[in-house]
């Protein structure tokens, strides 16, 4: 046997394993900071955070009662509020159902919403999704390949996402769809007193402990993922990576849709300092310059007229927010300025 | 509420009016007419399907069937023909002001102008009927005014409250409002649901034997509903309303303790009585008893 098929049999199987966690991986962090920026907003935007939380308890509740349908345990209560969400099963099983309904609950959330929006992308995306063909099935090939698809994937995304024209019904609705995930792909809190704060360590511990308390499960899922890969190579197909990087698209959307969610955020987060009128105000330069742009080029029949309507209405509002929060407020002042400061105290000039 | 509206020692607690977002189905029928003529819109003006933007009667006909065929299933979801009705006019309305300014050449730009100009007004217009709202919490009674032209006027006091009914949905949950229903001891604040079921059976023989059958069942559940004037509709912050409306409904109630302390007093007024009573034989007694024994002196 030599290097290259150790290499096929024990490492390359891995490959896109270790891509997918790292992707993920990237989602909880950028997940963090959205709570972060929540948290921030927590004091003043009281409806706002019982809205995301509410999202997030919804897909979650929806994932618990799927992963109970999809085991055949039947749902004999579903409850579901702001705050709080309850799927009760009508016959309880325990072993491997069990274990795959709280994989569902637990891991579920961050993959499952993703997948609705892929395929509402897959209904807009022109060129579908290409996969990368193999040939030699290595560590580096399955690496490269994963990688491949979701680079192709990304680039499709980007575009798409530049020059998405929010005059189109369907664009509209999967940009609103886009803010919504990003908004709540899981919840700040959970129940009213005492709340148990959901953040990225408990994510994580209540998927240790799923994994700890029946690693056996774990280890047939790993076998049947090595026995899956040894059946591509046979056959000499790449599903084995295309199965993978699936998941991976679900986790680069989230990871775009939590970016714009959180630019969205930040906005509301810099808009708290100026007075309620000039916040509306802020608030409707956005789908009011969008709108004129929008109609101008078009009317002009300029090329590139969706992507100057959403980037300039993108740069108009934020000129008039710096704008406004310099005017109205103090940021981007200092009492003296710096320079003088500096000489004064003897500082570096 | 007029100083001259108000009772003896009545203080008034709070005056609420319902929030904005709690007449969210209304809203939403107007909601929709805006979605549906901007889709309408962008489909014969700016889509590629060109067999709809060159043929003005199937425009219509789209533009109708949709608004219609939504107004079916809203009416049948939320048991409210009025849906229906109210879109109905709203298309008849659009084909009278086509078929009369002979707008037939221009039906793209007039029909979605039209759906969002109808839907502006709709908005208006339900926000005139929350404004009609007032709710006033006074220390003796809650009072409900209401009414855009007509004004209706509703006046529950707390000891003629039987049972309090809150509801809260998802849009309640997040702005922090509610509705909130008391049930008087008279019924008033209940509706009902009725469901009803039926068949029926024909069968005729070649002889001329024919034969009929009907069967049909109906059930009716009780359930906490009434009209937004006669109700707490969507009041914000919907927590300290309630807390205030039941603590204003119990304090009206004797409690337990109370009721004992009243016994207590009940008996010690009886016993006094009893006591004043004995006082006023012995008194007599003792009054015969000096009569007696002045006699005898004589």
């Amino acid at each position: 046997m030599n290097g290259e098929a150790i290499d096929v049999v024990i490492f390359a199987p891995l490959a896109p394993i270790f891509g997918l966690i790292l992707f993920w991986f990237i989602q909880l962090i950028f997940i963090e900071i959205q709570k972060s920026l929540l948290n921030q907003l927590r004091s003043s935007h009281d409806a706002l955070i019982r809205f995301t939380n509410f999202i997030g308890i919804f897909f979650q509740t929806v994932c618990h009662a799927l992963g109970y349908t999809l085991t055949r345990s039947g749902i004999s209560r579903f409850y579901l509020s702001v705050d709080y969400g309850k799927v009760d099963p009508k016959k309880k099983k325990s072993g491997v159902f069990e274990w795959l309904v709280n994989m569902f609950l637990f891991i579920g959330p961050f993959f499952l919403p993703p997948f609705l929006l892929l395929a509402y992308f897959f209904l807009l995306s022109t060129n579908g999704f290409p996969l990368m063909m193999q040939s030699q099935f290595t560590f580096a090939e399955n690496f490269i390949a994963f990688g491949s698809n979701l680079f192709a994937f990304s680039k499709d995304l980007v575009f798409f996402l530049g020059s998405i024209d929010l005059f189109h019904p369907a664009h509209l609705g999967f940009f609103l769809l886009f803010i919504l995930l990003g908004l709540g792909i899981r919840p700040s809190y959970i129940g009213k007193r005492p709340m148990e704060k959901v953040d990225m360590f408990y994510d994580l511990k209540n998927i240790r402990y799923n994994i700890l308390h029946k690693p056996l499960y774990l280890l047939i899922g790993v076998l049947s993922a090595y026995i899956f890969s040894y059946l591509n190579v046979f056959f000499g197909q790449s599903l084995y990576v295309a199965m993978f990087s699936f998941f991976g698209w679900a986790s680069i959307l989230a990871i775009f849709a939590l970016v714009y969610a959180e630019v969205l955020l930040f906005w509301i987060y810099v808009l708290d300092d100026l007075p309620l009128g000039f916040r509306i105000i802020n608030l409707l330069v956005l789908p009011i310059s969008y709108s004129l742009l929008r109609v101008l080029f078009y009317s002009l029949s300029w090329p590139f007229a969706p992507q100057i309507g959403f980037w300039g209405s993108v740069i108009i509002t934020s000129v008039v927010t710096i704008l406004l929060l310099q005017m109205l407020t103090n940021k981007f002042k200092t009492l003296f300025p710096m320079n003088s400061i500096r000489g004064t105290s003897g500082g570096k000039k | 509420m007029e100083e001259d509206e108000l009772l003896n020692r009545e203080e008034v607690e709070k005056i609420l009016s319902p929030h904005p977002l709690s007449f969210m189905g209304l809203q939403s029928l107007c909601i929709f007419l805006i979605a549906w003529g901007l889709i309408f819109g962008w489909l014969v003006n700016f889509s590629d399907f060109g067999g709809l933007s060159e043929n003005a009667l199937l425009q219509i006909a789209v533009w109708g069937l949709v608004l219609l065929v939504v107004s079916v299933i809203a009416s049948i979801i939320k048991v409210l023909w009025r849906i229906f009705f109210l879109y109905l006019t709203v298309v008849l309305v659009a084909l009278g002001v086509i078929w009369w300014l002979n707008l037939f050449d221009a039906v793209g730009l007039f029909l979605p102008v039209y759906t969002v100009v109808v839907s502006i007004i709709g908005f208006l217009l339900v926000e005139l009927f929350r404004r009609s709202h007032k709710y006033i919490i006074s220390n003796q009674r809650i009072v409900f005014k209401g009414g855009v032209i007509t004004k209706e006027q509703r006046t529950l006091r707390y000891d003629k409250i039987s049972d309090v009914n809150t509801k809260q949905g998802i849009l309640g949950q997040i702005f922090s409002f509610g509705t909130i229903i008391p049930i008087s001891q008279s019924g008033f604040g209940l509706g009902s649901d009725q469901s009803f079921a039926g068949g029926g059976v024909q069968g005729s023989g070649s002889k001329r034997v024919g034969l009929f059958g009907f069967f049909g069942g109906g059930r009716e559940v009780q359930t906490p509903r009434t009209r937004s004037y006669y109700e707490l509709h969507g009041v914000y912050p919907f927590k300290e309303i309630r807390k205030m409306v039941e603590q204003l409904v119990q304090g009206s109630e004797i409690s337990q303790y109370q009721k004992q302390q009243v016994d207590y007093q009940e008996e010690q007024r009886d016993f006094q009585k009893e006591q004043r009573d004995l006082q006023k034989e012995m008194k007599d007694l003792l009054k015969k008893q000096q009569e007696l024994s002045k006699s005898n002196e004589e």
